[in-house]
């Protein structure tokens, strides 16, 4: 022992437990996400007795005092997220005192991400806290693919079925609310009016995942699963949201390119100073955005372990793979529940298959970190499928997996040379060169837009006039929540223009 | 009287029909990039063993500034870190640059390694970018034609999982079948063959690793080690900095051949296993928890070693620019080497050009402290470990100190 004691080797951070006892007493800060998400987290949270808070919005402020904090040549979604954390305990320390903040905050982070460094954030956020002088203060990594994980870190937090399945439904009735959120609001008649219905649908939507009947969460997991997925309680809370959002009125006929966002897993979801606030700016460029949902992302994770037990040997892993895929329809069936109860009006999930098969020339679909091949697979997908005028994929400037497939791409516009693609390395602090570029490919996406336009009025033989006049006599066809078909056109207006064409035949 | 049945009338037909096939004029080019640089010895064990003449394994030359203007100019296809982005040139190099034409050009996507550190850590994953670069480097030989058929060359490009040795005879087979006319149970044969191979080398590596350290302690002198990814071994990559410092007569031990024999681990790590602080001498979650990443790992462990063995009484650590996997480990690295008064010296962001007038600086820095601390340090180690160390207690290899000295 002596010898052990003579020099003092370094070692990791090891956070002190978060006991049950301290639930009452113990905030859970987290973040990451979007503010509809983290607030339907948080009802999650408080429905299980937990204290929990996200994090204030991104601002460029943290990625100022991110970069003081950690070592040089992070990713921007590193250095954002650790300056975030960073400022909020300063402002906290400034108004509690160290020993407080200590004491009454924890912070919960996902971890794990296999080879991406995403995986190492903590290390970031561990080397933070030594920077300010809070080596005591208690983070926790949460696995993402892992919906039990028992008591962890002390107790005070379990990760259980109730805990993990609130989660996924919140992330997923926040999808679906967001999807309707980007395609109103570039329509809408009166300005404003989206984000006011989406802010009290959010608040509605809060009440009801943080009054998630307690009975329904006790008893054998089987029981809480089947409760999920089976009952009423989250579709009839959306189809009253869907009621919130009839009186929206929107004019479908201004023509808008739709610019689908993809990119790594925090710059597609932020909305906010950490990706230059990108998506607003498109809609004030006059775009519509195809906003990526996480349930991708999530559908991605439970898609992922088939390929792996198919290759242990697929008659001896049947059963296994048989159950990943009966999980993976049930996920599917829920979303569209979901979609179902807001008219259907939000965008179906890719089938992961077609992605790998799409992307297979061009990126290997066993290429794990950051989101793998489905960048190559969701830009064709789009492109294929005309969903879509253009793809704008968002990427922190040296993200180590996306760069790969952006290079990969270069394979896949010398194929398909009028496929609209605009891959932006998001740094933080270069918006005007980063928009700029953007807006280049935007250009032609906006010209595209008009020409279908142009095309559907030419087909059917209407004018602005007409459709004008059949919309007085048919306001229903203003509602925001009234559905177009997909007519073959990736713009709105012009599948706005065919449909009516056929209404009024 | 045995009654053959259809199954063993057939396969003894067909073992009987089938000689082995004739591949020794098959030119194989492998770009000596990446990964490459820690698992060449697999490729050649695996390819000789499928009967490609060792002299038909065509590797492509060190990186170099000049390689990337010849052949790999105007390839490139997104800005990335250096050891990714020279990929270009060394796939042209192979293509255009080779007086005898190659038939296939090689170029694995490596997945997972067969790490040293595989069983005590979460995984051996390579990063993301090593494991991808093929799809983004390959992208540049194919947007406006095929470059590759052209030239009559089949790319092929095999993920494998060189990590999990099970699956890779299945992922070698179903991506070279078609382009050597391969049978399952020959490439399985083969890929054995190679695994034999890369740890011979190893092993080989590893002992002469020993014999450096066992001179270092009979005659206490320190050595350097360095604390870098395989490709730094690249000299148009690692600029062969360690070289110079070499050349001050300084021994040089690469982490990933440090000896990992049992009588050495144990006497460096015993007492900390014994206290329960890691569980092998080749666990790091003391350190780095999350241990996925291969070479990662690697580098952390090596500066649990550097922080522990007496004569390593200075470290250099590589790293090049923009590199996302060593980002996170800056850091937790000097610390831990550090933290027994080791000597820590970086050379970060190492790119294209060799910085040759700044390493020049640095290495009379370094040379400087070496000279002046190492005494110190070593006893200060030494006296925070065991007695009976085993390099002084095994028998002097006169041959080899006689060398070493000169």
């Amino acid at each position: 022992m002596e010898t052990i004691q003579r020099i003092n080797h370094y070692t990791a951070y090891r956070p002190r437990p978060f006991t049950r006892e301290e639930r009452a007493t113990v905030t859970i800060l987290f973040g990451g996400l979007t503010w509809k998400h983290e607030r339907l987290i948080q009802g999650v949270m408080h429905n299980l007795g937990y204290k929990a808070q996200p994090l204030p919005n991104i601002t460029r402020a943290d990625l100022d005092a991110g970069k003081e904090l950690i070592d040089v040549g992070a990713c921007c979604p590193t250095i954002f997220t650790t300056g975030n954390l960073a400022n909020f305990l300063k402002s906290e320390m400034a108004a509690l005192g160290r020993e407080e903040v200590v004491k009454r905050y924890v912070f919960l982070t996902a971890g794990a991400c296999g080879p991406c460094r995403f995986g190492q954030y903590h290390e970031s956020y561990t080397m933070a806290l030594d920077g300010l002088g809070l080596r005591d203060f208690r983070l926790f990594l949460l696995a993402q693919n892992q919906l039990d994980q028992g008591a962890t870190h002390g107790g005070g937090l379990e990760i259980n079925l109730p805990l993990s399945l609130g989660l996924v439904w919140a992330i997923l009735c926040a999808d679906v609310l967001t999807d309707l959120e980007y395609m109103t609001r570039p329509y809408e008649i009166v300005p404003g009016e989206t984000d006011r219905v989406l802010r009290e649908s959010i608040e509605y939507l809060y009440d009801v995942f943080r009054n998630r009947p307690q009975e329904k969460l006790r008893g054998g997991k089987l029981k809480v699963f089947a409760w999920h997925v089976l009952t009423d309680y989250f579709t009839d809370a959306l189809r009253d949201v869907r009621k919130r959002w009839d009186a929206i009125r929107v004019d479908r006929l201004r023509v808008k390119p739709k610019v689908k966002i993809t990119g790594e897993f925090w710059l597609q979801t932020h909305e906010g100073d950490g990706n230059y606030n990108i998506k607003r700016w498109l809609e004030q460029e006059g775009a519509e955005v195809i906003p990526p949902p996480i349930a991708v992302w999530l559908d991605y994770l439970l898609h992922s372990p088939i390929t792996s037990e198919e290759w242990k040997g697929a008659e001896r892993n049947r059963k296994k793979i048989a159950l990943i895929r009966t999980l993976e329809h049930i996920y599917h069936f829920v979303y569209n529940r979901f979609r179902k109860a807001l008219g259907n009006l939000p965008y179906e999930l890719p089938d992961q298959e077609e992605l790998k098969h799409l992307a297979k020339p061009y990126y290997h679909y066993e290429l794990r970190g950051g989101e793998g091949h489905m960048l190559v697979g969701k830009a064709l997908y789009a492109y294929r499928h005309k969903k879509a005028h253009m793809i704008c994929e968002l990427s922190p400037y040296s993200c180590m997996p996306n760069t790969m497939s952006i290079g990969a791409m270069a394979n896949v516009l010398g194929r398909y040379p009028d496929l609209l693609y605009a891959p932006i390395e998001v740094k933080g602090d270069a918006e005007v060169h980063a928009l700029s570029r953007c807006q280049m490919i935007l250009t032609e996406a906006k010209r595209r837009a008009h020409a279908e336009f142009e095309d559907a009025l030419a087909k059917t033989g209407l004018t602005l006039e007409a459709i004008r006049r059949y919309e007085e006599r048919h306001p229903e066809v203003q509602r925001s929540t009234y559905r177009i078909p997909h007519y073959g056109y990736a713009g709105t207006a012009a599948n706005y223009v065919m449909h009516l064409a056929r209404k009024m035949r | 009287m045995r009654i053959p049945t259809l199954r063993t009338l057939f396969g003894k037909r067909a073992s009987a029909a089938s000689p082995p096939k004739d591949r020794s004029s098959v030119r194989v080019g492998i770009p000596k990039v990446l990964n490459i640089w820690s698992t060449h010895q697999f490729w050649v064990g695996f390819l000789t063993a499928l009967g490609i003449a060792p002299e038909n394994i065509v590797f492509s030359s060190d990186t170099s500034e000049e390689q990337y203007r010849e052949y790999g100019k105007g390839r490139g296809t997104v800005d990335c870190c250096y050891p990714v982005k020279c990929m270009s040139g060394h796939y042209g190099e192979l293509i255009f640059g080779q007086k005898k034409k190659i038939d296939v050009l090689l170029s694995p996507m490596i997945y997972s390694l067969p790490s040293f550190l595989r069983g005590h850590v979460l995984d051996t994953l390579t990063c993301t970018r090593v494991m991808a670069g093929p799809e983004n480097i390959k992208a540049g030989f194919l947007k406006e034609r095929d470059v590759f058929a052209e030239n009559g060359i089949r790319y092929v490009s095999p993920f494998v999982s060189l990590g999990e040795p099970e699956k890779v005879p299945k992922q070698l087979y179903l991506a070279l079948k078609d382009v050597l006319d391969l049978t399952e149970e020959e490439t399985a044969r083969a890929v054995e063959a190679g695994y034999r191979a890369l740890e011979a080398f190893n092993q080989k590596m590893r002992q002469k690793s020993r014999e450096i350290l066992t001179w270092c302690a009979r005659h206490e002198r320190p050595c350097i080690l360095v604390l870098a990814r395989p490709y730094h071994m690249d000299p148009g990559i690692g600029h062969e900095i360690e070289a110079e410092l070499q050349a001050h007569g300084f021994p040089i031990l690469w982490m990933q051949y440090f000896p990992t024999d049992d009588d050495l681990m144990h006497w460096l790590f015993g007492e900390e296993i014994r206290a329960g602080r890691i569980k092998s001498p080749f666990d790091i979650s003391d350190v780095w928890p999350s241990s996925y990443s291969s070479n990662t790992n690697e580098i952390l462990w090596g500066a649990k070693v550097a922080a522990r063995c007496p004569w390593v009484t200075c470290v250099i650590r590589f790293s090049s620019y923009e590199c996302g996997m060593d980002q996170p480990t800056y850091t937790p690295t000097q610390k831990i080497v550090e933290a027994s008064g080791t000597l820590y010296f970086k050379f970060g962001d190492l790119d294209a050009t060799k910085p040759a007038g700044s390493i020049k600086i640095r290495v009379e820095t370094i040379v400087h402290y070496v000279e002046k601390y190492s005494r110190d340090i070593i006893r200060r180690k030494l006296a925070a470990l065991p007695p009976h160390c085993p390099l002084l207690e095994e028998a002097p290899s006169t041959s080899e100190s006689a060398s070493l000295a000169a």
